[in-house]
């Protein structure tokens, strides 16, 4: 069982005691009728072929609350779509999926580069800001879920606990992030532990107290793919093609709403998933890549807050970095003691060493250039950009479900 | 038996003179097709590239076209659309001028009226590509408008009105291409009468009771008027 701390300057909604599933779909059912909830699926069609997808199809089958499911399909050819929409058909809900690679899809984001809108490299966050267009140009949801679709300890809780927040017309949160432990016999989740929560603390220490920081700090699992929102966030929110996803998100949300209206909530006791290797010597995969993309939209975000970064700056930063990694690593160390988990003392300081390096590399292409932004750019420009185009969308979907 | 030979022969002879006389004009129709199918290529890479330069299909995009081919399951780039059409217009242009070179009466008849139905087709594009334009620009008009005025239904009147003149045109451009004209008169007729019809018998429906208040609240102030007048002269 979880204590009750409130973490920092937002909400945390934790896990008491036993809650009933039954009580938290119950009133879900209630909320949908005035606030319909959207649940957004980037996938790849690897997934499917694995064991996450098709425990989260039998999860999701019992879901009845569901206005809408999204599944942006990727990495499939026409064959795969095809496949894929057949395993999805148990689900009672309304299922649209959007065939990433698909013809009519191609051709949506050449009208959105031909006129200027960069939407950036194929992956989760290009999926998702796909998705949440064609949520916005159905106009049939008000609350939008996302989460991955590799997870293998999937259970509806989950997402009854990673809707409700939001879906709740009683409790006025506008963005909620699910959070979890990532332990099995050892713990997971290494960019959390050993880079996000160091590095930010480390950069407090250095430019001292900032609304950001606080804010990115005040998350248990800011990394964590689960999420949900209204609609009007989906609209007005930009998000980035790359690893920074997560965080630039975050900076989004903390950007363009208030503290008192974002939350964070204990959504699973378990979570596993696929895990990425470290990839120490090569920068543009793994999670190396994963870190230096991190690291890369913290600057540029607290940059754009009128942080002043120089050299001497990102010179302390490594070494507060290294400094504060290595405290967190001890303290990682006796909590995986006293809980007889597995621990890789080697592993985690290599980690801490990669990560160093991550710093070093997204600080000096940020020197570089810190004008270089990957965001996508969010829908209401979208339209101003080209009217027509969630119609395009919407005509593009249906006509490949055909 | 030379008789017989001959009567085999002089069939082939004159089949033979036949065929040189036609030579020429399969030559001149080969030479035609080749000519202006090469033609038609580099015509279409020339515009599409053409296009392309003058950001022709972000214009599109803006102004509504792309939807429109999307709609009809079009889901190339608009240039390259165009590129298309032009490129088989000249195929088909060609193909005529081919037919014509081969100079049989039937042929050059029915080539003849192809070529005359041409600017029907070219006039009924420019109605299609103008009223298009047009009714989108009325509609959105109509939008601004109905929504400033906060008129609640202002989305659905626009949807109306464009629809509506989607239909004029269409049957306009069906007009000029002198595709069953008759019926087309009578549908749009039939249509538009029936839409303007209905929407007198709702008005008038609807409006009974407001009429009957309207009228009625004319004569009481009219008796009142006179009442007073009575009143006055006392």
């Amino acid at each position: 069982m979880t204590d009750f701390y409130q973490t920092g300057i937002i909400t945390t909604l934790h896990q008491l005691g036993k809650p009933s599933l039954e009580r938290l779909e119950g009133d879900l059912l209630r909320f949908s009728k005035v606030r319909p909830i959207a649940l957004v699926l980037p996938a790849l069609y690897s997934e499917f072929e694995g064991p996450a997808m098709p425990g989260i199809i039998q999860e999701l089958a019992k879901v009845k609350y569901l206005n809408e499911i999204v599944l942006v399909l990727d990495q499939a050819s026409e064959k795969d779509f095809q496949r894929a929409r057949e395993l999805m058909s148990p689900i009672p809900t309304e299922v649209n999926i959007i065939h990433n690679k698909g013809k009519r899809i191609t051709e949506v984001y050449e009208t959105l580069s031909r006129n200027g809108l960069d939407v950036g490299a194929q992956g989760k966050g290009r999926s998702a800001w796909l998705a949440y267009g064609y949520v916005l140009a159905r106009g049939r949801s008000d609350v939008i879920a996302l989460h991955d679709c590799d997870i293998v300890t999937y259970s509806r809780e989950l997402l009854a606990r990673l809707c409700y927040p939001v879906a709740s017309p009683a409790l006025d949160y506008v963005f909620c992030k699910g959070y979890y432990s990532r332990v099995t016999n050892k713990m997971n989740g290494r960019v959390t532990r050993l880079l996000m929560t160091p590095l930010v603390r480390s950069i407090q220490q250095l430019v001292g107290q900032h609304d950001f920081l606080s804010f990115l700090d005040s998350f248990r699992y800011p990394l964590a793919g689960e999420f949900c929102m209204t609609t009007e966030m989906a609209r007005v929110n930009r998000i980035p093609w790359d690893w920074g996803l997560e965080v630039g998100s975050l900076a989004e949300v903390h950007r363009n709403y208030s503290p008192r209206r974002v939350c964070q909530v204990d959504i699973a006791t378990t979570y596993e998933h696929k895990h990425q290797a470290l990839s120490p010597d090569d920068a543009g995969k793994g999670l190396m890549k994963m870190a230096v993309d991190i690291c890369k939209s913290i600057f540029r975000t607290l940059a754009s807050e009128g942080v002043v970064f120089s050299d001497g700056l990102f010179k302390s930063l490594l070494v507060t970095y290294l400094r504060q990694a290595e405290d967190t690593l001890m303290k990682y160390e006796a909590d995986a003691t006293i809980n007889g988990l597995d621990f890789d003392r080697h592993e985690e300081a290599k980690a801490v060493e990669t990560f160093t390096k991550a710093i070093a590399m997204a600080a000096q292409t940020f020197m570089e250039n810190p004008m270089s932004t990957p965001l996508i750019p969010n829908w209401n420009r979208v339209i101003s950009a080209i009217p027509d185009i969630f119609e395009m969308l919407k005509m593009a979907v249906e006509e490949d479900s055909k | 038996m030379e008789d017989f030979i001959n009567m085999i022969l002089e069939p082939l002879k004159e089949l033979f003179l036949k065929f040189k006389g036609f030579a020429p004009n399969l030559l001149a129709m080969l030479v035609i097709l080749l000519v202006g199918i090469a033609f038609a290529r580099i015509i279409k890479l020339v515009l599409v590239k053409f296009l392309t330069a003058i950001k022709f299909d972000s214009w599109s995009d803006r102004m509504g076209f792309t939807k429109l081919m999307r709609k009809g399951d079009l889901w190339a780039k608009p240039s390259a659309i165009l590129g298309e059409i032009a490129f088989w217009l000249l195929i088909i242009i060609t193909l005529m001028s081919g037919l014509n070179a081969l100079q049989v009466p039937t042929i050059n008849h029915l080539v003849g009226e192809f070529f005359s139905y041409i600017p029907r087709i070219f006039s009924a594009a420019m109605i299609l590509i103008v009223g298009y334009v047009l009714s989108g620009f009325i509609s959105r008009t109509v939008l601004i408008a109905a929504a400033n005025n906060g008129f609640h239904y202002a989305k659905i009147l626009a949807e109306a009105i464009h629809t509506l003149l989607i239909v004029l045109i269409l049957s306009m451009v069906m007009e000029q291409l002198q595709i069953a004209p008759g019926i087309v008169l009578a549908a749009f007729s039939i249509v538009f009468g029936g839409i303007v019809i209905a929407l007198a018998i709702a008005f008038g429906v609807g409006g009974i009771d407001a009429a009957r208040r309207i009228i009625e609240s004319e004569a009481i102030s009219k008796r009142e008027e006179e009442t007073k007048d009575e009143i006055e002269h006392l």
